[in-house]
């Protein structure tokens, strides 16, 4: 780092390598960075020389308000499409839903992104090409900020819709087979009963475990995305910082996000348990 | 299985296949009947094709190069004058037509090659794994569990940002960060097929170990991984993409789909059309994947076609 062409004579270098503690070896430092997050101390910013955990809290909330919402949507409108693909099977509904997956799966997000703000935004003067408020406008969560949402939560939210429509699919062809839906049918229930009470609260369970994976693409999108719309969230901070080669930053948000991924994952085995009283905690 | 599909093929009317088909004959027939994966393989051989004669499609038809600049028609709207601005020119005039052909080149080498990469490490690991269980199997687990408690491609990047990336070191990690999927599915496959008879059956005879995991088990998964390899290239492409749209996978002046998205989307006001023809190059080529994988799926094993 910070090679001869600046005014820095060896001495300057070496004591900067001291105060920042990358003249002791990788095993002593991987230890002393144990010990400071045991701490919760994620040291500070190379690049911005301002603690760590305030950068990462500050963008926190800003990533959470994209996947929320994104996950809001893709629910509303994956678990009808699913349900009807499975409903529909084999007719043209179903084969629409197939392809619009398929579809989802192969588009790049962040092309998406990018005709979403060259044909709305830069062309049509109708969304805003990026960032998370209109100039001189902070409002928090208010109809400025919901406008700007509107890019990155849809091209998110794609992503998410190619996914669970496919696996509900399966999980409700698998349910409609099972007696007690015909037990549901032949003592006169209405149809529209039938699915809402009998069938999609069955085939929802197994649903439920994919939250982690839909959370994984979320965070895989939010790095892209965040970029592509210029929104100041996490994923924008992580790359930023692995592009400036400001560890401690990128070391803190591997470690945050791995631990919410982890996290999602404990909270899906519990909701898991606690919607289906089938499954025992062994 | 031969058997089956022969009663489905007449139930369908059709003529039966050969009567000792074996597995792949079978799925060749049937998927010479799947004009949709019929289709895609046709488009994904055309783009294949072109991309690798981008060099003598550049010079016989397009009379470029792929750096050769026109100052003096820099932002060209797709035009056939000259032919090699059918898709525009860039910001220094270069011809878009030709860069996507290279990019092209560059986008399926990684594609392939860490999709090789990842299925050598994936079927090695999950066949000793799931074949030898115990401490190995823990270890291997422990190790693909830490992997993807992190998100992927916030790996991809900081190993992207730690080593600048030319082709080959990308390939490399790439396929050193996807490897875990297939290592998942070849180790549960693994595990039922062991206690399977013709297993015991080989035990008995006193083959060993690797002659049991090589030649017994590997044969009856191959099928699927060939689904997965599929799907997987497609994955890969877009990940190699979006990183090298983020700048951190192959940087210019080596053309890549997603670098040139890089440029095109500071000039959205000059050359809408920039953006539009690398994003759907992407577009096509894992369409073509996904539709591939699926067909194969269907054509090797009817069974798990979905309902």
């Amino acid at each position: 780092m910070l090679a001869g062409q600046y005014d820095v004579t060896p001495e300057d270098r070496e004591g900067l390598r001291h105060s920042l503690g990358l003249d002791q070896p990788l095993p002593l430092q991987f230890v002393a960075w144990l010990w400071q997050i045991a701490h919760l101390d994620f040291g500070k910013s190379f690049y911005f020389n301002r603690p760590v955990l305030d950068l990462i809290t500050e963008r926190i909330p800003n990533s959470l308000q994209i996947s929320m919402l994104a996950l809001l949507i893709t629910v509303l409108v994956g678990v009808p499409l699913g349900v009807v693909a499975a409903l529909r099977r084999g007719r043209i509904e179903d084969h629409a839903i197939r392809v619009l997956s398929v579809v989802g799966h192969a588009i790049p997000q962040f092309w998406l992104g990018l005709i979403f703000v060259l044909t709305l935004g830069v062309q049509a003067r109708f969304f805003p090409i990026g960032s998370m408020n209109a100039v001189g406008v902070d409002c928090g969560l208010c109809w400025d900020r919901f406008w700007h949402l509107v890019g990155p939560v849809t091209v998110i939210s794609i992503a998410g819709i190619a996914n669970l429509p496919r696996i509900l699919r399966t999980e409700v062809l698998e349910v409609i087979s099972q007696d007690y839906v015909r037990t549901a049918r032949s003592k006169g229930l209405r149809e529209r009963s039938v699915i809402a009470a009998h069938i999609l609260r069955n085939a929802l369970i197994p649903v439920v475990t994919l939250f982690g994976a839909i959370l994984l693409v979320f965070f895989n999108g939010s790095l892209i995305i965040e970029r592509v719309f210029n929104w100041p969230g996490l994923g924008r901070l992580t790359f930023d910082a692995a592009v400036t080669k400001d560890y401690p930053v990128v070391q803190a948000s591997f470690l945050i996000s791995s631990v919410l991924l982890i996290l999602s994952y404990l909270l899906r085995d519990i909701a898991y348990a606690w919607v289906d009283p089938r499954v025992k905690v062994r | 299985m031969a058997v089956r599909a022969q009663v489905a093929a007449r139930a369908a009317g059709a003529p039966e296949p050969r009567a000792s088909a074996g597995l792949w004959s079978t799925a060749w027939y049937r998927l010479r009947r799947d004009r949709l994966t019929m289709i895609a393989a046709a488009v994904l051989g055309t783009i294949i094709v072109l991309s690798i004669g981008a060099p003598v499609l550049a010079e016989l038809v397009f009379r470029t190069t792929f750096e050769k600049q026109d100052l003096l028609r820099t932002y060209a709207a797709p035009t056939l004058d000259p032919p090699g601005f059918v898709f525009g020119s860039d910001e220094v005039g270069r011809s878009q037509a030709v860069r996507l052909f290279y990019g092209g080149q560059v986008s399926l080498f990684v594609g392939f090659m860490a999709a090789f990469i990842q299925l050598t490490i994936g079927v090695l690991l999950g066949l000793v794994a799931g074949y030898f269980r115990g401490a190995i199997d823990d270890v291997i687990t422990w190790f693909i569990t830490t992997l993807n408690s992190i998100p992927t491609l916030f790996l991809l990047i900081i190993f992207a940002a730690l080593f600048a990336p030319s082709p080959i070191t990308l390939t490399i990690i790439i396929g050193a960060v996807f490897w875990t999927g297939i290592t998942n599915f070849v180790r549960g496959q693994t595990f039922a097929l062991r206690e399977r008879e013709f297993v015991t059956a080989a035990r008995t005879v006193g083959a060993t170990p690797w002659r049991i995991m090589l030649r017994h088990i590997l044969p009856n998964i191959l099928p699927l991984i060939f689904v997965l390899t599929a799907i997987d290239v497609g994955t890969i492409i877009l990940a190699e993409s979006a990183l090298s749209y983020l700048g951190l996978g192959i940087v210019p002046p080596t053309p890549s789909w997603g670098n040139m998205l890089t440029n095109a989307s500071s000039y959205f006001n000059r050359a809408p059309w920039l953006v539009v023809s690398p994003g759907a190059m992407i577009f096509l080529t894992v369409l073509c994947l996904y539709l591939i994988g699926d067909g194969l799926r269907d054509a090797l094993d009817p069974r798990l076609k979905s309902r």
